[in-house]
């Protein structure tokens, strides 16, 4: 088969920072379950709810986004979406937030398999959840959520979205130091309240106290993080060839965002930003015949990783930028924390849907990014059935392809192998490099 | 059944009805007259302040024959065929001959969509003729701070009203407005009252109610009173009652397609039914307080709801109407109601009541191979026979 050539496991990684960080999900994921069974409150968060006060109250949590790939990575998906089919849902949406709730469904997904010995979960299955809290970003995911909670008998919780009036087109020079001149001023009051109600619950339910300086200290580190990708992205921006690619890059960032405010994750970073400027440094390039440098936008695809890396021989197109890395260099540093931190965090959280999902801030910044990282072509993956990731693909193609950056536009799901066809998407890409990278390229070294 | 001879035999009925079926006609007229003329996308847009600011609200609506030329190029798949066809009409220009500005309520996340694409199609394509749009952005969850940012909300929109009207609206205007709108309300509760007891047939009621979105409240609510009036006297329909849930309904072929299949249906929880008098603007309160009460506390809807909110709302909206059965009806890719679906149907057997579910329906109805052969096998059904 086709598609079994090009499977996950024929993704090169080459970082140690990557095995690294793989390794140390797994180590933390096994703490995390020891600490569950031992009776600790556990939480599970959508990707743009505002971690770091769980992570300063310590209390033990893991993220939809992540966890989900992880099942996609692992192939579940096949699986757990027949389960929702039993059950009475539809198995066509919704993939990369139902999974978590397809997976409460599957009454194996604590067993041993008792002839292989393995685990039928993915790493042993998610510990079982007493929190499930999510933003209302999408009509669909405070749904999924709370059946989520109520399978595993988890408390609910949610938090407000609001839609910014405002909308600056430069946001990634204003977020790190001027957020009030950024955020319409009431979002932010809003926000706040929130994470003043969100403290509340976490305190009332888990007896935890939030502790201020603890929570400066988070901050603080998480800027620290941060701060090494903004380094590692202009890094890799400025080489020709790149040191590394997306392969490494997702999976190294990835995982170490969800672990962000802990000493771990920003010594993580720095070994990161060390590790591939040593490469640089040593003169050592991802793919020596770099040719063509691609951009990934939308979210990953977690089935098949050795997808990105399939056109560097043929053509030395290199996919050298996602949002991942790029996201954390601008998206996560909230400089000057001390004088109001819960605020500061305000304008990090209710940033993180306008800066992806709303145009024109998502289109400026791949605009911006684009130029910096020297971006001969962009690869755009729209999901069929998510309404959070319809984001105005017309205007990002058009602001991107206005300012000579030609753009493929597919549909694919990042976790639900059923819809993938790796011979297809790659016959699209192929194309799309001939036709239009290609000769894009050719006609501006012309003009230089 | 579906519209009777003994509805179109009513001046009053005949009247709404021309209206529903001429729905630029009252607007054009007004606006020829020098009123301004609001249109509204999405079921939370406060009537109260366009009227007080002595403008014509209008609710933006699809055509199923008009060819997606515009849409197809802004909008991705994920969108629902309806909203698809609301799109086209803005940006196509069709309403830019109509109404003066756009009112968007974040009443599903779509709309929330809509609202950020045609805000950034005026900065990229300013040369495209599509009104001025302004967003309200109500919070659903009931904590005591949606309850003040709502109010903030009533306040940002009261200014946008003011701006467009091009004048200050007064307290006063305000709840003569809302009273206006309250009255509207209750006499389609009256209305309302009349189909439970299976005097109205659910494509009358549509008629009825859907009029009101193009004409002046005071004067709906003059013919809404009249037709409840003679409905008293119309024969009782001998149907099994269902309750309908699910997408909009603009016109009624989907209703006559049920109706004509000896079903009634007494009622419904979407935008162009019975959800438009579900709540009212409390007039002793002050007039940001009364708007923020009556948007934030209506009936949860399937967009903005939690799955137990969307259960225990339709249980209660299905008891009070009396409907032995239930039919769930959502097109492609409206789909968050899908999620609600499985809990929903559980519980309403559970309680003994007939549920059929529809998912992922092509728009406009029509366009689905055997679905006049599926309600009528739901009749037969409740009628007790097999299907």
């Amino acid at each position: 088969m086709a598609e079994e050539k090009v499977s996950k496991s024929a993704a090169v990684k080459k970082l140690q920072a990557t095995a690294e960080a793989s390794a140390y999900q797994k180590a933390w994921f096994a703490d995390l379950k020891k600490r569950v069974e031992a009776g600790e409150d556990f939480a599970y968060l959508n990707a743009d709810v505002p971690l770091e006060v769980l992570r300063a109250m310590d209390i033990p949590f893991v993220v939809n986004q992540w966890w989900a790939a992880i099942c996609g990575a692992k192939r579940m998906t096949r699986k757990y979406f027949g389960l929702l089919r039993d059950a009475g849902y539809r198995d066509d949406l919704c993939s990369y937030c139902a999974t978590a709730f397809a997976e409460s469904l599957d009454p194996d997904d604590h067993k041993i398999d008792p002839e292989t010995g393995k685990e039928l979960g993915p790493w042993g299955g998610l510990p079982t959840p007493t929190i499930a809290i999510t933003r209302l970003t999408c009509d669909c995911q405070s749904k999924i959520f709370e059946l989520f909670a109520k399978n595993h008998g988890a408390d609910f919780y949610v938090i407000e979205n609001t839609i910014a009036r405002k909308a600056p087109l430069n946001w990634f020079e204003l977020d790190e130091d001027r957020w009030e001149e950024l955020y319409d001023e009431d979002r932010l009051d809003a926000a706040v309240w929130e994470l003043k109600e969100l403290i509340k619950f976490l305190e009332h339910k888990t007896g935890k106290t939030f502790d201020m300086n603890k929570f400066k200290e988070v901050m603080e580190l998480i800027n620290e993080q941060e701060g090494w990708y903004k380094k590692l992205r202009d890094l890799i921006a400025e080489c020709h060839p790149v040191p590394v690619t997306v392969v490494d890059t997702i999976n190294a960032v990835m995982q170490a965002q969800w672990q962000r405010g802990t000493r771990w994750a920003a010594d993580h970073a720095r070994r990161l930003y060390e590790e591939v400027k040593a490469l640089v440094d040593k003169g050592e390039a991802a793919v020596p015949n770099e040719k063509y440098r691609l951009m990934w936008l939308g979210r990953g695809i977690w089935t098949d990783f050795a997808f990105y890396q399939r056109f560097e021989q043929k053509y030395g197109a290199v996919f050298i930028w996602t949002m991942y890395l790029a996201m954390g260099a601008d998206a996560y540093i909230r400089n000057h924390v001390e004088k109001d931190p819960l605020r500061a965090l305000a304008a990090r959280y209710i940033g993180m849907e306008d800066f992806l999902h709303m145009p024109p801030w998502n289109s400026q910044w791949y605009i911006q990014q684009a130029k910096q990282n020297d971006i001969d072509g962009v690869v755009y993956m729209v999901p069929e059935n998510c309404m959070q990731a319809v984001e105005g693909s017309y205007f990002i193609k058009k602001a991107l392809e206005e300012k000579g950056y030609p753009v493929l536009i597919f549909k694919a799901d990042p976790v639900d192998e059923r819809k993938w066809n790796a011979e297809t998407m790659g016959g699209l890409v192929d194309k799309f490099i001939e036709t239009r990278v290609i000769p894009n390229k050719d006609s501006k070294e012309k003009e230089k | 059944m579906t519209i009777r001879q003994c509805a179109l035999d009513c001046e009053a009925f005949a009247q709404l009805k021309h209206i529903y079926e001429n729905r630029e006609e009252i607007p054009a007229k007004m606006r020829a007259d020098g009123v301004k003329v609001i249109g509204k996308l999405g079921c939370d847009v406060p009537d109260e302040l366009i009227i007080a600011g002595g403008m014509l609200p209008v609710q933006i609506y699809a055509d199923p024959e008009k060819e997606l030329k515009e849409t197809n190029v802004y909008l991705e798949y994920a969108f629902d065929p309806m909203v698809r066809a609301q799109f086209e009409k803005i940006v196509d220009g069709t309403y830019a001959g109509q109404i003066d500005a756009l009112a968007i309520s974040n009443s599903t996340d779509v709309l929330i969509r809509i609202y950020l694409y045609l805000r950034e199609l005026h900065r990229v394509e300013p040369d495209k003729a599509i009104p001025e749009v302004e967003f309200i952005d109500w919070l659903f969850t009931r904590k005591p701070m949606h309850e003040a940012r709502n109010e903030l909300i009533a306040k940002i929109f009261w200014e946008t009203a003011e701006r467009w009207a091009g004048r200050n609206i007064t307290e006063g205007e305000f709840f003569e407005a809302a009273k206006l709108c309250n009255d509207n309300k209750a006499a389609l509760r009256r209305m309302q009252a009349l189909r439970c007891e299976g005097r109205i047939s659910g494509c009358e009621a549509l008629v009825i109610i859907g009029a009101g979105f193009f004409m002046e409240k005071a004067a709906h609510t003059e013919l809404v009173n009249t037709v409840a009036d003679a409905a008293a006297q119309w024969p009782v329909i001998d149907a099994p009652k269902v309750f309908f849930t699910g997408s909009n309904q603009e016109d009624t072929s989907l209703y006559e397609m049920i109706e004509n299949a000896g079903l009634l249906i007494a009622s419904e929880d979407h935008d162009w039914g019975a959800r438009v008098y579900d709540r009212d603007v409390n007039l002793d309160f002050t007039p940001v307080r009364g708007l923020a009460d009556c948007y934030m506390l209506r009936e949860f809807s399937g967009k903005k709801a939690f799955v137990s909110q969307r259960v225990a709302a339709l249980n209660r909206e299905v008891t009070q109407t009396g409907a032995e059965g239930v039919i769930f009806y959502t097109n492609q890719y409206e789909e968050a109601a899908s999620w609600d679906y499985p809990s929903q149907k559980e519980s309403l057997e559970a309680a003994g009541r007939r549920t059929f579910g529809l998912f992922k329906m092509l728009w406009p109805c029509d366009r689905n191979e055997g679905l006049a052969d599926a309600f009528a096998g739901l009749a037969k059904s409740m009628k007790g026979g097999t299907d």
